[in-house]
């Protein structure tokens, strides 16, 4: 047998937006499932298996789209797979997948499927709610006028998807048909040159090359010259071609409907509830009370988790290094590695909630009502209705905040949106806000408000401040000739598939894992290198002297004498050289050269900041105890001034540079991943630390 | 009286006469904004913000200015 011939069929699923594609998907493929990345996009490419009958069947969900003609990164995709020149990749056969009330805008789609030649079969979904509204489609009369196989489902309800497995192996689906002529709207001497250069087999596959081939990066550049010297040479508006196919096909699509649609006495669609949700006061309230819910339910569900991960990896970093023979390889993994993988594995937890929360709020079909009333507020600083979900969810962490960005299809709104997550305070920055607040604001109420809490709202407010500063800053620095639309659907309100959600959280923690993982596993081992080593000899006699100490001490001061010991040891690390190196730069922000350290070493995520103070104020093990970190502070004497180091003017001017500083490497790597690309997360890593440094600057010399 | 869809008094009727010509016309018409077809304007976002029309039974958000590019007659 031949390769070719053993080859797994491809069948691409398609739909507009909100038509249950996923949920197919889903059922179809079940756990069966792979995430890649498209080349140059930061589209995910979602792959799955079905097995049917002893057959196996590759299955790609292509994102939802309109039409063929693409108006953002995700509708591209479809474009392109569809278009593909390489044969080999093309899907063999198209599922497309239609909201059964919505018949005429999935026809649209469907229509211009035919006309590009590709081997179709239609699921008409939500049967359950076109039943509900009265809605009755004759099936046949579409097979009758498309040619294309049409069968009925509801996703949800499991109903029909034994018919559409059955329709995929049986390969029930249409053979070459054409729906319109494009060739009355484009000329042929247009058609004709393209079709024999690319060897396509109609004219609408000319067409589409014709219309997206100069700005598609996968054609060789040459070829796109040529199709734009053709279209010039012969002076032709393919743009006012496309609305006159649009005018003509949902003309012959509103026809076809009406003969096979029949709806009796359409009842109005239920919108009790978005007379609440949407109303221009009680929507905003409700907004905010289910804000509040969530993250009420992030913080207390997600910290025992997180807490238990933080215990194992401790638990294994001290296994490794009783189990391993001692020396440099034992420590890389105890005190490298490890912490490193724990350090990835640690946001899961808050990834995950955060992303099964927005899973449900996209899947009730609330989020697009959020969308709606949050476009008008963003839109004066660049930012777009959907720039809210990443901003929200950069409160309890940046990561998922960063990767929800990817739904705005506008690039400007999106990079803006990528920049300025990160600004909000995420709940890494809480345990270095709780310490230092506690150490200078002191614990009064005037009347019902707390001085503490009223200054830890203060910084969650300045990171809101930074967020609309920078993004109206690059509302006016970014140029963008691209368009930028709202146009979304508010679909019926419905309750949410739960399995499809744990799968929104299973991916996109494996995605997170995966990505951002690598980069943060070498950030921390280069960290963990240099805080370890440092000029070798000068190392050797601190821990020389180290040991003569710990023999001579009594029984009781011996855990003190070697966490002087691991103190002097950092102090005189790489590390601790980079923070003396840095003091005279952090020296007008109030900082000495051991809080430099822990700038430095905090990069790899805020907290470690009250970790490595702890260490270099050697404090001993006991990092959880919140209070004696606090303690010992407290009574830190700067020998220069005689005065406390963490004075108030130190302390504001410490939460003021974590309010806007990056230090989080987790955070650069996922926009890495993100822009595809080291230019953004570079210039977003300086600039955060700018700001950070001018307004850490403004405060000391206010506070002091 | 054609007035244009953002000027629609809340709760009212009107049929679509014509998209007027906007590197967003093509958007509109896919999304089903048609001439002929009835919208009725069920929510609006305060301040000039976003409007919520239904047409087949979809509610539809639009920007106002999206929204100034449709052409109705009122019913």
């Amino acid at each position: 047998m031949s390769e070719s011939t053993v080859r797994t069929p491809k069948i691409a699923l398609i739909g507009n937006p909100n038509v249950g594609k996923s949920t197919i998907f889903n059922q179809l493929t079940g756990l069966n499932q792979k995430i890649g990345n498209y080349p140059g996009v930061t589209v995910d490419k979602k792959t799955g298996w079905m097995n049917y009958e002893g057959s196996t069947y590759e299955i790609l969900d292509l994102p939802g789209t309109y039409s063929l003609y693409p108006n953002s990164e995700d509708e591209i995709i479809a474009h392109r797979v569809l278009n593909h020149i390489d044969k080999e990749k093309r899907p063999d056969y198209v599922l497309m997948v239609i909201d059964s009330c919505q018949l005429s805008r999935g026809l649209f789609l469907a229509t211009q499927l035919i006309d590009l030649g590709v081997r179709l079969a239609i699921v008409l979904n939500m049967a359950d709610l076109a039943a509900k509204k009265n809605i009755e489609i004759r099936n046949y009369e579409i097979y009758k006028s498309l040619g294309v196989p049409i069968l009925s489902t509801d996703a949800r309800g499991f109903k029909g998807l034994e018919q559409i497995k059955s329709l995929i192996h049986e390969k029930n689906f249409s053979i070459d048909s054409s729906y319109l002529n494009i060739s009355e709207i484009i000329p042929q001497s247009l058609l004709q040159p393209i079709r024999e250069k690319f060897d396509l087999r109609n004219d609408y596959r000319a067409y589409q090359m014709l219309r997206f081939g100069p700005k598609d990066r996968s054609i060789d550049p040459e070829d796109r010259l040529w199709i734009q010297s053709l279209i010039t040479s012969q002076n032709f508006d393919l743009e006012s071609a496309q609305l006159e196919e649009t005018t003509i096909r949902y003309r012959k699509i509103t026809s076809l409907v009406e003969s096979c649609v029949v709806k009796k006495e359409a009842k109005k669609p239920s919108s009790a509830l978005d007379k609440i949700f949407l109303h221009p006061v009680w929507g905003y309230v409700v907004f905010l009370s289910i804000l509040l819910l969530i993250f009420q339910t992030i913080f207390t569900w997600a910290s025992v988790p997180m807490d238990l991960i933080d215990g194992l990896f401790a638990e294994i970093s001290g296994w490794v290094n009783d189990v391993l023979p001692a020396g440099p390889l034992t420590s890389l993994i105890s005190e490298g590695i490890v912490p490193g993988i724990g350090g990835v594995v640690i946001f899961i937890p808050q990834i995950a909630m955060l992303f099964g929360f927005l899973a449900i709020l996209e899947d009730t079909g609330y989020m697009s009502r959020v969308v709606f009333l949050m476009d008008r507020w963003m839109r004066p600083f660049g930012l777009h209705g959907k720039s809210i979900v990443p901003l929200v969810s950069g409160v309890a962490c940046a990561i998922p905040g960063v990767m929800a960005a990817r739904n705005i299809g506008n690039w400007k709104e999106k990079i803006i949106t990528i920049l300025v997550t990160p600004l909000m305070s995420c709940s890494a920055r809480l345990p270095v806000y709780v310490i230092l607040i506690g150490l200078v604001v002191p614990n009064t109420d005037y009347g019902i408000i707390n001085l503490q809490a009223l200054t830890l709202l203060g910084l969650y407010l300045l990171g809101i401040i930074g967020v609309l500063f920078t993004a109206l800053l690059l509302k006016f620095i970014l140029k963008s000739e691209e368009k930028s639309f709202l146009m979304v659907e508010l679909p019926t309100y419905r309750t949410p598939r739960w399995k499809d959600v744990v799968l929104t959280m299973y991916s996109k923690s494996k995605t997170f894992v995966m990505e951002a993982g690598k980069v943060i596993l070498a950030i921390s081992v280069v960290l963990w290198v240099l805080a370890s080593y440092g000029p070798p000899s000068r190392m050797e006699q601190i821990r020389q002297e180290g040991e003569e100490k710990l023999a001579l001490a009594p029984e009781d001061e011996q855990d003190a004498v070697k966490a002087e010991t691991s103190s002097l040891l950092l102090e005189n690390s790489f590390i601790g050289i980079m923070g003396r190196g840095i003091e005279p730069v952090i020296k007008p922000l109030g900082y000495d050269w051991k809080i430099g350290i822990a700038l430095i070493t905090s990069f790899a995520a805020r907290e470690v900041f009250v970790s490595t103070i702890a260490t270099i104020y050697s404090i001993g093990a006991d990092v959880e105890d919140e209070l004696t970190i606090r303690q010992k502070l407290d009574q830190q004497i700067n020998p220069a001034t005689g005065e406390k180091v963490f004075n108030k003017a130190t302390a504001f001017s410490l939460m003021v540079f974590y309010v806007f500083a990056m230090q989080c490497m987790s955070t650069v790597a996922v926009v890495y991943r993100e822009t595809k690309g080291w230019k953004w997360p570079l210039i977003q890593t300086v600039y955060m630390t700018a700001l950070a440094y001018f307004a850490a600057l403004l405060t000391y010399n206010i506070f002091s | 009286m054609h007035i244009t869809a953002d000027t629609m008094p809340a709760s009212k009727s009107a049929i679509i006469r014509e998209i007027a010509a906007s590197p967003l016309k093509i958007n509109l018409m896919e999304l089903g904004f048609l001439p002929g077809k009835t919208i009725t304007l069920n929510h609006a976002a305060p301040m000039g913000g976003p409007m919520a029309f239904l047409m087949d039974e979809t509610l539809l958000a639009l920007r106002k200015s999206e929204a100034a590019l449709i052409e109705v007659q009122l019913l």
